[in-house]
């Protein structure tokens, strides 16, 4: 289980994120959805230990974020791909969970590739590979990690609609098969609300400095179970109840902000 | 440039038809204009030279080939470390690395004779010339490349606690590569002019000092003889690094 107890973060003057509090759940897939600079990039960062609380904290398990970086329970997934241009995409799954220090695993490797749809693709490099596959090699990469969580940072946010459903869904997938937890930071609400079983509303701004006197540190303001029934596909789109829950987050994204 | 690049071995082939073709110039204007060979000897005239006594020319060759390859050796050696310690301990960079810039600017010829006087003519003091000239542009290009790194590549590596060795091993040195060997190919187009400059002035063998006393006695065929294989020589090690970093190269 995750928790955060009063988090606030700041940097200098700029206040990123006051006064968080949330808990989540093993096994919950949450959705964290807010405009540009509104700090929920830095509220999934806080978790995943990346950066430091400036009050109140954040534990995994009941261990700090630094503890669980240590044992490999985080696996982060960013916007950029980073993965490394010159290995291939079998070597680059294996290579984060090396520098673990865990012990390889080719071949499981190898299978979870095929599972997320570059069977064939395991030799081609970042360079020949598209947007979408080299995300879905990012995201085998922390599975193969054995993270049991996943925090994702606007994986999908460089990808073109189309792919973006269709990755929505192999990451609803991906997650059914593997149960775990996930936090995913996106500035979509229909993806939030698409892929959450929990959608929190962030808001705030960036120039938040106190010294100006201007802008606003980032808030959770709202916070919704999104009851859509699981799995979910691509139908779900198109469905009274989903148009219903993006409506009641895009409502509460424009009242926080 | 981009044409250049689709040509492979680029760094060979196109410096080698350049060659050709001067050379055919050079032959039809012998011809044409009736040059006397003291003036200008024909390439063939240059060829016999070579023909006629080619343990000098080789002999020499190796002479100025062990200056390159020792200098280039320790230049790239205590450059490339140098760079990693001025990289690890930003006081330093903030430093000296803008000197380290500036003196590329310096012409390192101008140092030879400060080198004459203090370690006197030798082939030590030769390779300390060559290193000194080849220094530069590895300390720079080494510099660039480790700040070459995305930050999100160090958040993956920094989100399972890799540690600070590990990063670097397999994630930073690589992301440097490129740069450090766009630092290696500027020293070794450099370190045969280093080598040849030694030659005239820090010791008394190689090609260089072949081409001097060939000068001294108006001997333009052995001049071009000697000329031609030093051009030789040269190309074979840049197109040997080229080679190497295509070994080691992912972009």
């Amino acid at each position: 289980m995750i928790r955060v107890e009063n988090l606030a973060v700041s940097y200098g003057d700029l206040r990123a994120l006051d006064d968080v509090s949330l808990d989540i759940d093993e096994g919950e897939f949450v959705t964290v959805v807010g405009p540009s600079g509104c700090g929920k990039t830095t509220l999934l960062r806080t978790i995943g230990g990346l950066e430091s609380p400036t009050t109140g904290r954040v534990s995994i398990d009941g261990d700090p974020p630094e503890a669980a970086q240590a044992d490999a329970r985080l696996g982060f997934v960013f916007q950029d791909h980073t993965l490394l241009p010159w290995k291939t995409a079998l070597e680059n799954v294996t290579f984060l969970r090396r520098m673990a220090g865990k012990d390889s695993d080719p071949a499981g490797a190898r299978e979870l590739l095929a599972t997320t749809g570059l069977d064939g693709f395991e030799d081609a490099r970042p360079a020949e590979l598209s947007g979408g596959m080299k995300q879905r090699v990012a995201i085998a990469r922390a599975i193969h990690l054995g993270a049991d969580v996943l925090l994702m940072d606007e994986p999908f946010g460089e990808l073109d609609e189309i792919t973006r459903d269709e990755m929505g869904v192999e990451i609803l997938r991906l997650w059914r098969e593997n149960r775990k937890t996930v936090v995913f930071v996106t500035h979509s609400v229909p993806e939030a609300v698409f892929l959450g079983d929990r959608c929190l509303v962030v808001s705030g701004a960036a120039d938040g400095n106190v010294a100006a006197g201007n802008g606003s540190p980032g808030r959770v303001v709202a916070e919704f179970d999104i009851d859509l029934p699981r799995p979910r596909d691509e139908s779900v789109f198109g469905s009274e109840a989903f148009g219903r829950q993006v409506a009641q987050v895009r409502g509460a994204l424009h009242d926080g902000a | 440039m981009t044409v250049a690049r689709r040509v492979p071995f680029a760094g060979v082939v196109l410096p080698v038809t350049a060659l050709l073709v001067a050379v055919a110039v050079w032959w039809a204007l012998t011809v044409a204009l009736a040059i006397p060979p003291f003036l200008l000897p024909s390439p063939a005239a240059v060829v016999a030279r070579l023909a006629g006594n080619p343990d000098l020319y080789l002999t020499n060759a190796v002479e100025t080939l062990r200056k390159i390859l020792a200098g280039g050796a320790v230049g790239i050696g205590v450059g490339f470390s140098l760079a990693l310690v001025v990289w690890a301990v930003p006081l330093l960079e903030r430093a000296i690395f803008p000197y380290l810039v500036a003196a590329r600017v310096l012409p390192k010829i101008a140092v030879a004779p400060i080198f004459l006087i203090y370690f006197g003519v030798g082939f030590e003091t030769a390779i300390l010339f060559v290193a000194l000239i080849v220094f530069f542009p590895v300390v720079v290009g080494t510099a660039a490349g480790l700040d070459r790194t995305p930050e999100s590549h160090l958040d993956l590596l920094r989100s399972v606690d890799a540690g600070p060795l590990r990063t670097f091993r397999y994630v930073r040195l690589p992301h440097a590569l490129p740069d450090v060997f766009a630092g290696v190919k500027q020293s070794v187009t450099l370190a045969v002019v280093g080598a040849v400059v030694a030659e005239w002035i820090l010791s008394n063998d190689g090609l260089g000092s072949l081409i001097l006393v060939a000068s001294e006695n108006v001997q333009v065929d052995v001049m071009l003889a000697a000329l031609s294989v030093l051009l030789g020589v040269g190309l074979c090690l840049y197109g040997g690094v080229a080679l190497a970093y295509r070994a080691v190269a992912w972009d």
